[in-house]
């Protein structure tokens, strides 16, 4: 018989912007995230340091005031709301923010792979750039309100508190908090998802996370006492991403690498997790 | 012969996945035999295929298959091969060694484990492709690799889930009659199915289920026979069908009669069709010219339909 | 239980010992477990070929303090650990997610010895990489030592004491370690938070208590070692031993430790059901 009814018709309705496709994603997975109680408990607590430094922050600027309620005067402020103080926010929080990433960034890619789930959104108008943006801005923004949003709140804070001079010769505070979570946020956030992708199973993947950290640096250590070098450093990211703060925060302790080692093997990091994520993320399989 | 070593015992068996129902007050027994399990899905009938092999516990309620406890999986299986629904093997496996391997986890040789693992390859004709990976199989020798792995081991007890997915007609009508051999020689065959008229074809007994509830068992004719909202059709090919009409009519437990559309068949719809027949005996005695006389809803198909309803709900 | 039954469940042991060696000790997927115990071989044996390379002598006192440091910070408290982690919560919680651990169900196997067997074999697995492992980093000390030093040091200073020492440490942190996870496989849906915790336990130990010191596998291990480590750097902390336990006491109590483990893993084993969709 020929086809001679032709009522199908194809959708023709407005369709998301290309630009804004990829939000689909992180929509549909902080749904599921947040249905953990677990999870939500963990998020609120990473926002108890800020709490606890905002009240620093106060007591330093008021601390006359306070010290007046006990019937203490002329008392000076021992804490120094300084660059030092904000690189011990950062650091708090990078250590929170690494926890809420073992917890979030596995399941992102390894449960897609695992289920063959793949195929499925590699056969819409949905590229791999897309799918690992989506996957990203997940974490990105997760990590983002737990470290250089309430940083620069206290930052913005602290500058209302000291005044418009301490604000001026301080700005480079901001910076170093903004530029500081981001290079912390960008790094850990690639670790994840490649892990993610690389093994397909989310609590192999977290151990994988929790083993690049702690192994790599006891390797670098071993290699250091081995080897009677400094280098071994190069491999611990937590010693990398101190050097890398420690510029930017204006620290003077020194430290045994130097900056552009440092930035340097944190961008090969970012450049391996991208080629793995590269070679993981197909919408096939082979079988040999 | 009956007894609790001569069959398979659900007593008031309950299965809730915390507050999901799986299955409940389950009551059955299962004799030798070809049993189908039909249901919608979610139904219960993978639950009551876990339940009685111990992959799940039940909430409450007992059970014996051929007087052995799910519990005791070490004297179960020596008699009981499942093949279940789920499509995943151990990695890197070739089929060969899927069912060679647990075959030594029954204790047997190397030797006997060889044999028995060929025969089994042997009669789900897998023996070409065993040496190959099973990530590389086929849906349907995927399929066949997991019933020989099944059935390896001699079982007199076999449990399909689902059995026939994904095999194409000719592999199917030998595993049909794989199933029929097995059942003949006393084994019981407990198959749960979607593909009704199959179920028809090879089903010594049926389990009805719905929403986790049993709602019949039994031979599918004593099934039909009992659900007496709804008379029996019955389709009697002649060439006389408005004359047969008019005499059926004295029946009063006949309800409807209709004119086949190609006007050469009446069917008809009887609260008692033992009656029914006996009446058609005396019309063709009368000189009443009848080509053929069938049941047109004894079946499984007509069966689930009225227990059960189109959209898989119990009624 | 006959002399039969023994006999059956040592097959089914040597089955389930065979497919799982196969899977995890003979697997492209076991790489990770090799890489992470010959990384400090490699680099023993790294240091050992340019000192002979640049005609450096060979300190064996300072390369024994070393080694001891090695062992102790990064064999037992992170590769054997991490390598035990990836293995142990494999056997049985890995095979839920891959939806094959049914089959081992569907078998006329006791799920004792099912546990039992997967345990041996996981112990297996990984005392076969770490030993040889630990093996190869001592030898590739004494490799470049003066040939009269490295005879003196194994025949007359007690070395193949300490290499049997190391070796068999190792092998006892597989076993330590593999009860641990082995459980926390059971317990836990995702092992990997639990994991992280004993991480936390173990560095912590220096600072507990007498009586939840002993609740710990390193502390059995650590009075194990040879060679203590000098209380140096920013990790000092993990190298004291405030009361080493003699080797008699430690031995049963780090294997008492891990009978408790298996006991209980074997408790959840008995109850275990398969339901992959929770997963």
């Amino acid at each position: 018989m020929a086809v001679y009814k032709r009522s199908y018709r194809g959708y023709a309705g407005p369709v998301t912007s290309e630009w804004s496709r990829f939000a689909i994603i992180p929509r549909y997975a902080y749904r599921g995230l947040f249905r953990s109680k677990i999870m939500t408990a963990f998020f609120v607590i990473c926002f108890i340091p800020p709490l606890v430094f905002l009240f620093l922050i106060y007591l330093a600027n008021n601390f006359g005031s306070f010290t007046k309620v006990f019937g203490v005067t002329g008392a000076t402020s021992p804490l120094a709301v300084n660059g030092e103080f904000f690189a011990t926010f950062l650091g708090i929080q990078a250590g929170l923010s690494f926890i809420l990433t073992a917890f979030v960034g596995p399941g992102l890619i390894s449960g897609d792979l695992a289920n063959r789930a793949l195929p499925l959104y590699l056969s819409r108008p949905f590229s791999r750039a897309e799918y690992v943006i989506g996957k990203m801005s997940v974490l990105l923004m997760l990590l983002s309100l737990i470290t250089w949003v309430p940083g620069l709140i206290l930052f913005g804070v602290q500058g209302v508190m000291a005044g418009r001079v301490w604000l001026s010769h301080n700005l480079w505070i901001a910076w170093a908090l903004f530029a500081g979570s981001w290079i912390w946020i960008l790094v850990i956030s690639l670790l994840a998802l490649a892990l993610s992708a690389w093994v397909k199973w989310k609590i192999a993947a977290g151990a994988l996370l929790l083993a690049v950290f702690f192994v790599a640096a006891g390797f670098g250590e071993a290699i250091n006492a081995v080897l009677e070098v400094h280098w071994g450093r190069l491999i611990n990211l937590t010693y990398l991403f101190a050097t890398v703060w420690n510029r930017l925060f204006r620290s003077r302790e020194t430290f045994e690498i130097s900056e552009a080692s440092a930035w340097l093997m944190l961008g090969l990091i970012c450049a391996g997790c991208l080629a793995l994520l590269n070679r993981k993320l197909r919408a096939f399989e082979v079988v040999k | 012969m009956s007894g609790p070593e001569r069959e398979i015992v659900f007593e008031n068996v309950s299965k809730f996945y915390g507050e999901v129902l799986g299955v409940n007050r389950v009551n059955l027994t299962i004799p030798p035999g070809i049993t189908s399990l039909v249901g919608p899905n979610g139904s219960g009938k993978t639950t009551l295929m876990n339940l009685m092999t111990g992959l799940l516990r039940p909430t409450q309620g007992r059970i014996h298959v051929l007087g052995v406890p799910p519990d005791q999986p070490e004297r179960l299986f020596r008699f009981v091969g499942y093949c279940t629904q789920f499509d995943s093997f151990p990695r890197g496996m070739t089929g060969y060694q899927f069912v060679y391997s647990y075959l030594r986890l029954h204790g047997k040789t190397a030797e006997e484990a060889a044999d028995l693992t060929a025969d089994a390859l042997e009669r789900v004709r897998l023996t070409d492709a065993a040496h190959r990976k099973i990530a590389g199989y086929s849906k349907g020798m995927r399929q066949r690799i997991k019933l020989a792995q099944a059935i390896s081991h001699w079982p007199k007890a076999l449990v399909l889930d689902e059995p026939l997915n994904g095999l194409d007609p000719l592999v199917r009508a030998e595993t049909i009659a794989l199933f029929r051999s097995l059942a003949q020689e006393g084994q019981y065959v407990i198959i749960s199915s979607h593909i009704l008229h199959e179920v028809d074809a090879i089903s010594d007994r049926v389990i009805l289920l719905s929403g986790g509830y049993v709602v019949a068992e039994g031979q599918i004719h004593g099934v039909r026979t009992e659900v007496e909202e709804h008379p029996m059709q019955i389709l009697i090919r002649c060439g006389q069908p408005a004359t047969l009409a008019s005499r059926i009519f004295e029946l009063d437990t006949v309800v409807e009669a209709r004119v086949h559309k190609d006007g050469k068949g009446l069917l008809v719809r009887t609260r008692d069709p033992e009656r029914f027949y006996l009446l058609l005996n005396r019309l063709v005695v009368d000189g009443v010219d009848l080509e053929s006389i069938a049941p047109a809803d004894d079946d499984v198909h007509s069966v689930y339909e009225y227990l059960i309803g189109p959209d898989g709900g119990a009624i | 239980m006959n002399r039969g039954d023994w006999v059956l469940w040592r097959e089914q042991v040597s089955a389930i010992l065979h497919l799982e060696i196969k899977k995890n000790l003979l697997a492209r997927r076991g790489l990770w477990i090799y890489l992470l115990a010959a990384a400090p071989a490699v680099l023993l044996w790294a240091h050992a070929f340019l000192n002979m390379r640049h005609g450096r002598r060979c300190d064996l006192g300072r390369d024994s303090l070393i080694f001891a440091a090695v062992f102790q910070f990064f064999y037992l408290r992170l590769a054997i650990f991490f390598g035990c982690v990836g293995v142990f919560m494999n056997l049985f919680r890995g095979e839920m997610i891959e939806k094959s651990l049914h089959y081992y169900l569907l078998a006329p196997v006791r799920r004792e010895v099912l546990l039992a067997g997967k345990y041996l074999a996981g112990v297996v697995t990984t005392s076969v990489i770490f030993c040889t492992a630990t093996a190869l980093s001592l030898a590739a000390i004494l490799v470049h030592a003066p040939r009269q030093v490295a005879e003196q040091y194994l025949f007359a200073g007690g070395g193949v004491g300490h290499v049997l020492a190391y070796i068999g440490t190792a092998a006892l942190a597989c076993v330590g370690y593999g009860g641990v996870f082995l459980v926390m496989g059971f317990l836990f849906r995702n092992p990997v938070i639990p994991a992280a915790l004993v991480l936390l336990w173990e560095s912590m130990n220096p600072f507990l208590p007498a009586m939840l010191k002993k609740i710990s596998v390193i502390f059995y291990l650590q009075s194990l070692c040879p060679l203590p480590v000098p209380a140096q750097g920013d990790f000092a902390f993990l190298a004291v031993l405030a009361e080493p336990t003699p080797a008699y006491l430690a031995v049963p109590g780090l294997l008492l430790l891990t009978a408790a483990g298996l006991f209980v893993a074997a408790r959840q084993a008995r109850k275990l059901e398969i339901n992959y969709g929770a997963e």
